[in-house]
């Protein structure tokens, strides 16, 4: 039972989209979407016919798999609202990270073997962002991870009342930033528009239609409901429902609930009072995040806490 | 003891690290009234830490000096060096000598060396050895902040936040020293914040800029 946790990631990802969206809009004056319109787009989609490029090999057709197939692998490996499940032992937090890492990897392949020069364009920022944002969310994970003894997620996150330091809060900016960085959020890339000269992500998917975006837009929404998970389990682990913990699985979950619910509103309102930065201006901010990230597991080594 | 709260959720650690991470962030602001908040900001943090470790300690004349440090350094000196700036019409620091994602990682360097070379230290009671690491890591980045600017303005700015970290140190090892003295600092900083003021305005008046690169050509 406790294995089968992803499926809350896989099935609740597209409604903390919705709940993003709609709290964006809110702040914007505007009614917006309800919160279960990513479930009916997705459902369009997947009973669409799909317009492939003639110049696009086995990769364009292989690449919606393995991106939607590598973020359900990395979303078995993370504890949702129970650290007992005996799967956490097959890896730990950089095999997360890492398996991202392919399905990234072939997005931007995919992205690239359509021909077309958006597609390129979005490949190579995107790559260009991954460089930029690996070592401050490496970092700010390590400092959770030294804090607690290991980088099994399902360590980190049964530690319990570890959490309150300055180090962890100076992690936990970090990974914000970086959080925004890798879901394609404003200061980074803007999630809802086509405007050439700044899409990054959607320049990637640009060629992709039907089935093949549905399953690239779900593995989007369930890699950023990973990252959020992932952002709960490092920075505040507690209410984990467990035989040491004292709390049921439906108590875990509303808890669970509540901290996903508070990151989906912290980006939301990130994103509704920040302009877009150039491109060439982002080094600024993921260095600073950088920064923020070394800083923080300095001052947890100097300091002890 | 009911004070004790101010060391179990190791308040001042987290007051520190505020103070240092608005230093760092100087390092990547460019509007020159943003860099003016980012001092302010230290300053008032400087103030309620000072205010904090009198309510810990249960010093009365850590009160005074906290409130010395608010009405100068959190109030008065960000309004002059305000009005300072609006009256020289300056809002943008050109790009300073070295570009932000270098000054970033050279100022956690910074943070790095001071940390690992400062491993002993005599602390007052509700201090941590964390105090003076800021402190110098503070110190240090002002400087490197003085260095690498071209306005005067940020100079200045660099200069005062150095003050900031040369008094958190002085604070966090002796207790505070006595009033008279905090007086005489305050004064000092003050005085010296309005003579600069004097300064920059004329450098604008004979150079029409701010930017001190044009005083190179300058011959004795």
């Amino acid at each position: 039972m406790t294995n089968l946790q992803f499926i809350s990631i896989l099935v609740l990802s597209p409604l903390a989209q919705g709940i993003i969206k709609k709290i964006k809009a809110q702040c914007q004056g505007r009614v917006g979407p309800g919160i279960f319109q990513p479930y009916y787009d997705l459902a369009r989609l997947f009973k669409k016919d799909m317009v492939i490029p003639r110049t696009a090999s086995w990769i364009f057709h292989a690449a919606p798999y393995v991106v939607f197939s590598s973020v359900l692998a990395a979303s078995m490996l993370v504890p949702v609202f129970s650290a007992e499940g005996s799967i956490f032992r097959t890896g730990d937090v950089i095999a997360i990270i890492y398996t991202l890492a392919i399905g990234r990897f072939f997005m931007a392949l995919g992205g690239l073997d359509a021909g077309t020069a958006f597609g390129g364009e979005g490949s190579s920022r995107e790559m260009t962002v991954a460089i930029l944002v690996e070592p401050s969310m490496m970092l700010a994970i390590f400092t959770a991870a030294v804090a607690s003894g290991s980088t099994s997620l399902a360590v980190i996150a049964r530690s319990g009342s570890v959490f309150y330091s300055p180090a962890h809060a100076l992690a936990l900016a970090a990974f914000f930033v970086a959080v925004i960085a890798e879901t394609g959020r404003v200061p980074v890339d803007n999630p809802d528009t086509h405007l050439e000269l700044t899409m990054i992500h959607e320049g990637m998917l640009l060629e992709y239609s039907g089935k093949y975006l549905a399953l690239m837009e779900w593995a989007h929404y369930m890699k950023q409901m990973l990252l959020f998970t992932l952002a709960a389990d490092l920075f505040f682990p507690f209410g984990m429902a467990g035989a040491g913990s004292g709390f049921g699985a439906a108590e875990a979950f509303g808890y669970y609930a509540v901290k996903i619910f508070m990151l989906c509103a912290g980006v939301a309102f990130a994103e509704s009072t920040r302009a877009k930065m150039r491109f060439f201006q982002l080094p600024s901010l993921l260095g600073a995040a950088f920064v923020l990230s070394a800083l923080s597991i300095i001052t947890f080594i100097m300091t002890g806490k | 003891m009911p004070r004790q709260w101010v060391v179990v959720y190791s308040i001042t650690d987290f007051i520190t690290i505020g103070m240092l991470l608005t230093v760092v962030a100087m390092n990547s602001i460019k509007r020159i009234e943003t860099c003016l908040r980012a001092y302010t900001l230290n300053s008032l943090l400087l103030a309620l830490l000072m205010a904090i470790s009198a309510f810990y300690l249960d010093a009365a004349h850590l009160y005074v000096a906290a409130a010395f440090t608010l009405v100068s350094k959190g109030i008065a000196i960000p309004l002059f060096l305000k009005k300072v700036v609006r009256d020289l019409k300056i809002t943008r620091e050109v790009e300073p000598n070295i570009n932000t994602p270098l000054s970033l990682v050279i100022t956690s360097v910074l943070v790095v060396v001071v940390y690992s070379s400062l491993s002993k230290g005599i602390f007052i009671e509700g201090f941590t050895e964390n105090t003076l690491k800021v402190s110098v890591s503070i110190i240090l980045i002002s400087l490197f902040i003085m260095i690498t600017r071209r306005k005067a303005v940020t100079q200045v700015i660099g200069l005062l936040l150095m003050e900031n970290g040369v008094f958190l140190a002085g604070f966090s090892l002796t207790y505070g020293m006595s009033t008279i003295i905090e007086l005489g600092v305050v004064f000092d900083v003050l005085m010296g914040v309005i003579i600069l003021g004097v300064f920059l305005t004329q450098i604008k008046k004979s150079f029409a800029k701010v930017d001190l690169d044009k005083l190179n050509t300058l011959k004795g």
